[in-house]
């Protein structure tokens, strides 16, 4: 669909609005927050995955100058809480059931003291067995990591849509493997952390650099006995966040505990190593099984996946992340037959939670393989195959999304273009290969209660210029700008003459948050609802001031105009000052609210889960050293359908940035684990993506209006994360002929499979 | 053991008696309370907490306080040219080199220690360069962009 209008802010080259205080170190993050009497805390953390503790003794710690607050499980409510599933406590209670987990801690007048306290208590350990492997966690005997989770279910899915015997029986080809994903860290280059206070009266004020600020005061409140307004929470500048900053940690927890008993400020920054072991959850890592049918022209028939995901020790939001892994990607193509079923498991190991792409980078995979792997079977180009089963604008999925806007095959035709597909498919040089994988994603989820809507309100000030009230906060994303943007195409201001506030539970309406690639969507809404609003006000007022009827009237550059007589005008400041100052005079102030039309899911996990979808295709051609192993991406291309680009440095720093992280994810990142103790807590053997490690790369954003979304935009953080590990190993196939069938894809995985290949003959 | 040391922190003199094993990075946050150098890892291995020591860029969670008598240290905070943001500062904002801005101090610190040795690096010298300066958010295509840009405003000036 061609974009239906123009815009004089919206899809403009602004800069980021905070750009210039990131340039001179001025931003505050949270290690920046200093408090008057600020304390430092530490924490003791678990050495063991699995054991029982039999007395804790903290005297010691106690007694040590300097220190001023010391607490355990027994300074708490011991009320477990959970984003779904309350099962972890803010310290240990009774046992520990990872290495990491947070047992006592300790607040001090500076962190040697703080630290010599932590060594101080002493605590009577009894180790238990342990399970580290979903598979045996599941067998009957097994350790059991929460007494009252038979088997170590967490949970269980198992749906089936249309008639799934018939349609495999009705398929001319059947393609099935299995595949194994890989725990992700976010790696945010800030780890996280809070300053706590606690007011006599019972109040808690804490600084945190999370990305869902609502989220994390409703659980925390919860955690501590509050009432949410007894939680005020406001953020820092947030040093990165891809679902790891929010709130499924015990950071701000325990500094809350630490303050109340201090009775001052308290600071807990994660180290790095704490970040791995205890800090952001990492993604759900899942062994995910499926099976495709295809008809001989190369459609889906029918589709089965089996997901075994590794819950870790507490459940965070891996219930609804193993809930997209086996359903989300059947919005990508069409087909009606559909047998999905999942188990959720305990493990002795580092609870998993949400890492940008939330599921999906697991689902696909699996199953972008699994259509290569159908390609090659059918002997179909496998862009052709993508193109046959490609989701159009107006596709319902067999769950109930309902695709408002779709230009999945406008992106194919872009991404075909950009690498030069068919040319380089025809002149293939010696190990190197073509692969390609196509994308879906959300844009806002309806799951926590029935609501994903946002709020914001505008204040217009004496002087012309809009100050954005809004809580979603910003974690270096852009949402920020965009929404400012926003702002100023709905009111006819210049941008730079629009602000936004910080985020603050107390000072800002209720607002979910940073997830779901949901901001520029759902609160890009309620900020154009809010301008609206505002805009009304201010029309009424220059109406009075122009003697002109209200609908006449338009707004651009701060100024009010008369249509058709546009040497008419009043400045926009000069409204704002005329409605203010006179008698029973106001000031021009509007709120906005958007929720999207969606729908709860119900008990089978059936319902339209998002007001809009976004779409995307990833190519790469890489060239494989078949004596090292090695892989090299030698060209990278990307086409994205998000709507409108609101915000394009934005929208380009996303696509960049998740390549960046998918190019991790497949080939270079993974913790490893040696009976639950994570082996490589750190940079120098937890290797994320250097400057040197980045293939050439290409983009395109697909000419797209979503008729839901604020000028036509819809969500994009996401969608660039969730194929490329499929890309990259659908073309190392194209290229070697072997696939490598767990993540991360490394050099010695690639030499065993081409000797096992070898073998084979 | 507290000993005193004195040095310049981005050009005025500083006295301060402090720990022999206080950590460069923790002198400037939490003692003088120049908060614009970021901790990213602790372990030297992200480069978030670069600073100049003597003209040399350095990771600062890995020098120790005892080291700095007699020493020039620039940060952050020191590369604007008076009122000016320095080039490099200028274009890290224009090209959007800054996503979330946590790695960004440490990022322009190496920046210029790379464009002070080699006015006109090509793309390859700068992701050697800086390959020790960790990003999560931007996949560092407009960081090399702002790189080259400010390289070509330092040679116009």
């Amino acid at each position: 669909m061609a974009k239906a209008e123009t815009f004089s802010v919206v899809g403009q080259r602004v800069q980021r609005i905070e750009g210039f205080e990131k340039v001179t170190g001025d931003s505050k993050f949270i290690a920046d927050i200093f408090l008057p009497g600020m304390l430092v805390g530490k924490v003791l953390r678990s050495p063991f995955p699995h054991a029982r503790i039999r007395h804790i003794d903290i005297s010691k710690a106690e007694r040590l100058p300097g220190v001023r607050a010391v607490v355990t499980a027994e300074d708490t409510i011991k009320r477990p809480w959970g984003a779904f599933f309350a099962d972890q406590y803010i310290l240990s209670v009774g046992k520990a059931r990872y290495v990491g987990e947070e047992v006592a801690a300790v607040a001090a007048i500076d962190p040697d003291i703080a630290e010599e306290a932590v060594d101080l208590i002493e605590i009577d350990w009894e180790p238990l067995p342990g399970v580290f492997d979903a598979e045996e966690a599941m067998k009957d005997g097994a350790p059991l990591v929460h007494d009252d989770k038979p088997n170590n279910i967490a949970m269980t899915l198992d749906i089936e849509r249309g008639n799934i015997a018939q349609a495999f029986a009705e398929s001319d080809v059947i393609v099935e493997d299995t595949f194994q994903s890989m725990p992700q860290w976010h790696c945010s280059i800030e780890t996280i952390g809070s300053v706590a206070e606690y007011a006599p009266s019972g109040k808690y004020t804490i600084y945190m650099n999370t990305q869902t600020l609502f989220n994390a005061r409703y659980r925390i409140a919860a955690a501590l006995g509050v009432p949410e307004t007894d939680a005020r929470i406001i953020q820092s500048a947030v040093g990165g966040g891809f679902g790891g900053k929010s709130c499924d940690d015990n950071n701000a927890l325990v500094a809350a505990v630490l303050a109340r008993k201090a009775r001052k400020p308290v600071k807990l920054i994660n180290t790095r190593e704490e970040e791995f072991l205890a800090g952001c959850r990492p993604r759900v890592y899942m062994k995910i099984n499926v099976k495709l049918g295809f008809k001989k022209d190369g459609r889906i028939r029918a589709k089965q996946v089996k997901v075994i995901a590794d819950n870790g020790a507490y459940s965070a939001k891996a219930p609804a992340i193993t809930g997209v892994a086996a359903m989300r990607h059947d919005t990508c193509y069409k087909y009606t037959d559909v047998k999905t079923e999942a188990k959720l498991v305990y493990t002795n190991k580092v609870p998993t939670g949400a890492f940008r792409g939330f599921g999906n980078p697991s689902a696909e995979w699996a199953v972008e393989q699994a259509i290569d792997l159908g390609a090659h079977e059918l002997g179909i180009d496998p862009i052709e195959i993508a193109r046959i089963n490609a989701a159009e604008s107006g596709y319902v999925s067999p769950h109930g999304n309902r695709v408002t806007s779709c230009e999945l095959k406008q992106c194919l035709d872009m991404a075909e273009k950009m690498i030069g597909w068919k040319t380089k498919r025809a002149n293939k040089a010696p190990n190197t290969g073509l692969g390609l994988a196509c994308t879906v994603h959300v844009s806002g989820k309806r799951h926590f209660g029935d609501y994903d809507g946002s709020s914001a309100t505008i204040k217009l000030n004496e002087d012309g210029k809009a100050l954005i009230l809004s809580g979603e906060g910003e974690c270096g994303q852009g949402a920020h700008t965009a929404m400012c943007q926003i702002a100023a195409e709905e009111l006819g201001i210049r941008v730079e003459d629009v602000e936004i506030s910080r985020a603050d539970t107390d000072l800002t309406t209720f607002c979910l948050g940073a997830f779901a690639s949901r901001l520029t969507y759902v609160s890009g809404n309620a900020v154009k609802n809010a301008a609206t609003n505002v805009k009304r006000q201010l029309f009424e007022q220059a109406a009075e001031m122009l003697e002109a009827n209200l609908e006449d009237l338009i707004s651009r550059d701060g100024r009010v105009f008369v249509k058709g007589a546009e040497g008419k005008s009043v400045t926009v400041a000069d409204v704002a000052r005329a409605r203010l100052f006179r008698h029973n005079g106001a000031p021009i102030v509007g709120s906005g609210s958007f929720d999207a039309d969606s729908v709860l899911p119900d008990s089978t996990r059936f319902g339209n889960e998002s007001g809009a979808y976004n779409y995307g295709v990833q190519a790469a051609e890489v060239h494989v050293d078949p004596e090292t192993g090695q892989v090299r991406v030698l060209n990278f291309v990307i086409a994205s359908d998000c709507g409108t680009v609101i915000y394009p440095m934005g929208a380009e720093g996303q696509v960049e940035g998740g390549l960046a992280q998918g190019i991790g994810y497949a080939l270079t990142e993974g913790l490893q684990f040696d009976e639950g103790r994570p082996v490589n807590p750190n940079f120098s053997d937890y290797r994320i993506p250097s400057m040197r490690d980045m293939p050439p790369l290409k983009y395109a954003f697909a000419d797209s209006y979503e008729p839901t979304g604020p000028f036509g935009a819809k969500g994009l953080g996401e969608l660039n994360m969730d194929p490329t590990a499929a890309v990259i190993n659908n073309a190392i196939f194209d290229a070697v002929g072997v696939r490598v069938k767990n993540l991360p894809i490394t050099p010695e995985k690639i030499l065993k499979a081409l000797r096992d290949k070898e073998k084979k003959g | 053991m507290k000993m005193n040391i004195q040095f310049s922190l981005n050009g005025k003199s500083i006295s301060r008696d402090v720990p022999t094993h206080r950590l460069l990075l923790d002198l400037l946050r939490d003692e003088i309370g120049v908060t614009g150098t970021k901790e990213g890892c602790g372990t030297g291995d992200c480069g978030a907490c670069t600073v100049f020591l003597n003209g040399k860029p350095v990771n600062s969670c890995l020098v120790l306080s005892g080291e700095l008598d007699g020493a020039e240290i620039v940060t952050i905070e020191g590369l604007k040219i008076g009122p000016e943001l320095h080039p490099i500062q200028k274009t890290f904002l224009q090209d959007g080199g800054a996503q979330c801005g946590y790695c960004t101090p440490g990022m322009l610190m190496m920046s210029k220690a790379l464009l002070d040795e080699n006015p006109n690096p090509s793309e390859e010298e700068i992701r050697f360069a800086l390959a020790g300066n960790l990003c999560r958010c931007t996949g560092y295509a407009k960081i090399v962009q702002a790189v080259q840009d400010a390289a070509a405003l330092l040679r116009n000036r």
